[in-house]
């Protein structure tokens, strides 16, 4: 494989991850969030500087990136619990601006410049760079859907569904709404906050620009090319959509056109998803199906 | 207290401009409850399509006219092709359509016209003021002239005219309006249309204010008039343009006269907060 | 004398200015099937909305199991041993009918964080699930959608769920609208084995056939008042519930 080969598979996995994060928010508990991009930029920057300023170690700053990225989404989770739809998507875009504007403006964060020096990644004494790191991020994504397909199974995402289908109902069979809606946001962040931290130490160089608004669009246009609220939905969302620019890129000056047309075809052709209910993938599949048996 | 004014009057045209922007995005969100992201990308196209007839017609009015006549029939189809099939679907799925349009379209601006930021060197027919030693510039009196313009006769037209009644109707209930005889779907089609026009104005007046057009200028107008109809209160225009105004103001005066080392384009969202957590309904927006 | 389950003391419930529930009182002795009926907009939903938490009453105090419950939400109530079911049906559309009982068998589960990590998908629950659909009549429909089913299903399909919780007591909003005949019929043996599996039942009834048929006592509602309360026999001769049912809809529904 050439190093550029494992640059983008690299991203993509990283993107997958964070895109499995807004899978459980969106796609298992039914809350809209436009603002994802902000929680991965909030883990980046939290093993940032721990691994810079705080002296830490990737491993031992794993764990606080985690708690921390979970945390703060617990807390910006909670107009969750009061806003409706709109309202709340516009909210959770509004998180992201602010949170950006919290890395560009305050000197603590690095300000514009944002943080270098970001060391790499050692595992058994060696430095991660290359076809290993892309191993790593990997396995961190196998874990990342183990949890998934976890959580998917657990009571605790059985009254994750049951919020998204219909609040009224679930919460008069026992499923406490603040408790599971914020269980979605913690575990859905924490997740973002993973992909944030190996994104600082793939690229070793962050600023605040690369978790905008944009990027939230990207990680939702993932979730939902691929098929919301199933389990392998992200991963080829985040396949497709990190390799479309690529397929495209020896036509340099039309890429950017290409891909923004094909999101909008896709979503116009397939609103439910690759992977989603009466996709065309469903179908076919059903019906190879349907044919074994006959 | 001469530049407190002078600002004061700036952020006024600001205002006036955002709210320009915005009413149409109200406009449709009231009608069919879809963000409409892909409005600030009409309004790139409209700065554009205006400069383009000026520099080979040199006549404003003409520039105008073509320009909010192009953008109208963008709107209806970005509304016919995108919106209207996509309705049935949760929220998102149009939202996300809408933004996949607005990034397209900036795109085609940039492979038309280049990534260069064009200048728009029109003269506005609007005579410039001094008011006790400040300078109205023609520029901001054109840019108070015509908003103030427009939004009179959008005011006009919702509240009294048999197409504003139908209007209103159709956003109170399209399922009603269908049966009392309203063709919604042109209803709709209309809506999109006033909005667009109205945001090609806003392009143009922009690429002229600020002498400057190019392929992102729709950008942050996007996802900042999102801040501005919640403020207003969702679907309510009246609320859209006050808000709009309000924060032109604000911005201005915070960031650039007291020089508050604020984020300018966070501000929205920030003022959106608190007005969430104060009136949950917005300032004009009725209980939902 | 029975033990008091579910008790009623000066209960409004105010919107705005309309006072939906005005300072009503009622008990519910354990056992007991207790009927609330009372013409369109008296307030009888109202009434189990507050007394499933759905809403905090104005003013009023309720007590279930002897322990004072308003202002408790909803899944505590659920907890405390309270099933319901909706007057406009509320299934799970997305998951299937088999799924949609196995949430509510979750109940024991959604308390602790240990327990909601354990898994749903275990043999034990879908066979307590499938005894439940078999016992409404939906086992052949477990692996529907459940958005899929006719109204007959669902009304059933949401008792099944609220049996699923192993309530104390059970709350019936207009579980027979929009029934055909036999549908009626079969849910009302529903409702009689359920009573007799020992949980106490508290419905709401349009139909007033089937309301007098079924229910031990009523408690008549109008305009968020308690007009009268008695057995079957006691409110039919009422001369006030008779004149509420006239004035309003014609005496078509007074059996
Ligand atoms: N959430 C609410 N907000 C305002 N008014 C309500 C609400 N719920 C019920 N009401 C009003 O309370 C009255 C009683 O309604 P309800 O309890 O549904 O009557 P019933 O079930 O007896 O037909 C009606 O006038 C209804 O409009
Ligand atoms: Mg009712």
């Amino acid at each position: 494989m050439s190093d550029y080969t494992i640059t983008i598979g690299t991203f993509i996995a990283i993107q997958a991850i964070v895109a499995c994060g807004l899978n459980v928010i969106v796609g298992y508990a039914g809350q809209i969030s436009l603002g994802h991009a902000a929680f991965f930029g909030i883990g980046a920057y939290a093993s940032a500087l721990l691994t810079t300023a705080g002296g830490f170690s990737f491993w031992g700053a794993l764990p606080l990136v985690l708690f921390i990225t979970g945390f703060i989404g617990l807390v910006l989770g909670l107009p969750s619990l009061r806003l409706k739809e709109d309202f709340l998507a516009i909210t959770t875009i509004g998180i992201n601006f602010i949170v950006v504007s919290v890395f560009l403006y305050v000197p603590f964060f690095g300000g514009a410049l944002g943080i270098g020096g970001i060391p790499r990644v050692i595992l058994f004494g060696t430095r991660l760079r290359g076809t290993p790191f892309l191993f790593l991020c990997l396995a961190f994504l196998a874990a990342v859907q183990l949890v998934s397909w976890l959580f998917t199974r657990s009571w605790s995402g059985l009254a994750c569904f049951a919020l998204r289908e219909d609040e009224a109902a679930a919460s008069s069979m026992g499923v406490s709404p603040v408790r599971f809606k914020l269980a979605a946001f913690i575990l859905g962040t924490a997740m973002a906050g993973l992909g944030g931290a190996l994104y600082a130490h793939f690229m070793r160089f962050i600023s605040a620009t690369d978790f905008g608004f944009p990027m939230s669009v990207m990680i939702l246009s993932m979730v939902v090319l691929g098929g919301m609220g199933t389990l392998w939905g992200p991963v080829l969302g985040a396949l497709v959509l990190g390799m479309l620019p690529e397929v495209f890129r020896p036509l340099t000056e039309y890429r950017m056109f290409l891909y923004a047309a094909l999101l909008l075809l896709m979503i116009r052709f397939q609103p439910g998803g690759l992977l989603g209910e009466s996709s065309l993938a469903r179908q076919i599949f059903s019906r190879l199906k349907g044919g074994e048996k006959e | 207290m001469q530049l407190f004014l002078e600002q004061m009057l700036n952020g006024l045209a600001i205002g006036a401009i955002y709210a320009l922007i915005t009413l149409g995005l109200a406009l449709v969100y009231g009608i069919l409850r879809i963000l409409h992201v892909a409005h600030a990308a009409i309004y790139t196209v409209g700065a554009y399509v205006g400069l383009a007839i000026f520099s080979s017609t040199h006549s404003l009015a003409l520039s105008v006219t073509g320009s909010m006549l192009f953008c109208a029939i963008l709107g209806v189809l970005i509304e016919r092709f995108v919106y209207y099939p996509l309705l049935k679907f949760p929220p998102y799925v149009p939202l996300i359509g809408s933004i996949a349009c607005l990034l397209a379209i900036e795109e085609l601006c940039r492979m038309v016209a280049g990534p260069y930021i064009l200048s728009f060197p029109a003269e506005l027919p609007f005579p410039s003021f001094t008011i006790g030693g400040i300078v109205i510039s023609s520029t901001l009196s054109a840019v108070y002239g015509i908003s103030a313009g427009v939004l009179l006769l959008l005011w006009i037209i919702t509240t009294k005219t048999e197409l504003g009644l139908a209007m209103r109707a159709t956003s109170q209930d399209m399922a009603i309006a269908s049966s009392m005889g309203i063709n919604s779907h042109w209803i709709i089609s209309v809506t999109f249309m006033i909005g667009s026009a109205v945001a090609a104005i806003a392009g143009i007046l922009v690429g002229i204010y600020y002498n400057q057009v190019y392929p992102t200028m729709g950008a942050v107008p996007a996802y900042k008039t999102l801040a501005l109809i919640v403020v207003g209160g969702l679907g309510s225009v009246p609320g859209a343009v006050l808000a709009s105004i309000l924060l032109g103001i604000a911005e201005t005066l915070l960031i650039g006269y007291a020089g508050i080392p604020l984020p300018r384009d966070a501000l929205a969202f920030i003022a959106m907060i608190a007005v969430l957590l104060w009136r949950p309904q917005g300032l004009l927006g009725g209980r939902r | 004398m029975t033990e008091i389950l579910l008790s009623l003391r000066e209960v409004s419930m105010h919107f705005g200015g309309l006072k939906a529930l005005d300072k009503v009182s009622f008990d519910l002795c354990d056992g007991e099937i207790l009927g609330l009926i009372g013409p369109n907009g008296a307030g009888k939903t109202t009434c189990f909305n507050t007394v499933s938490g759905v809403y905090r009453p104005t003013s009023g105090e309720i007590r279930f199991g002897g322990i004072r419950t308003d202002g408790l939400p909803p899944h505590r109530m659920a907890a405390l041993g309270i099933g319901r079911t909706f007057q406009i049906v509320r299934p799970f559309p997305n998951l299937s009918v088999l799924d949609n009982v196995i949430v509510a068998m979750g109940l024991p589960c959604y308390r602790g964080i240990i327990p909601s990590c354990g898994s749903w998908k275990r043999q034990k629950t879908r066979d307590g699930a499938m005894e439940l659909l078999s016992k409404v009549g939906l086992d052949l429909q477990a692996p529907q959608k459940a958005g899929l089913l006719p109204l007959g299903n669902l009304r059933r399909l949401e008792l099944a769920r609220a049996l699923a919780l192993n309530p104390r007591l059970l709350l019936l909003d207009e579980s027979f609208s929009g029934l055909r005949h036999e549908e009626v019929a079969m849910q009302e043996e529903l409702v009689r084995k359920t009573r007799e599996s020992g949980i106490s039942i508290l419905l709401i009834e349009h139909n007033m056939r089937v309301a007098m048929g079924l229910s031990d006592r009523l408690v008549v509602l109008d305009h968020g008042l308690k007009l009268a309360e008695g057995s079957p026999d006691e409110i039919r001769k009422n001369p006030e519930v008779i004149q509420a049912y006239l004035g309003k809809e014609g005496h078509s529904n007074v059996a």
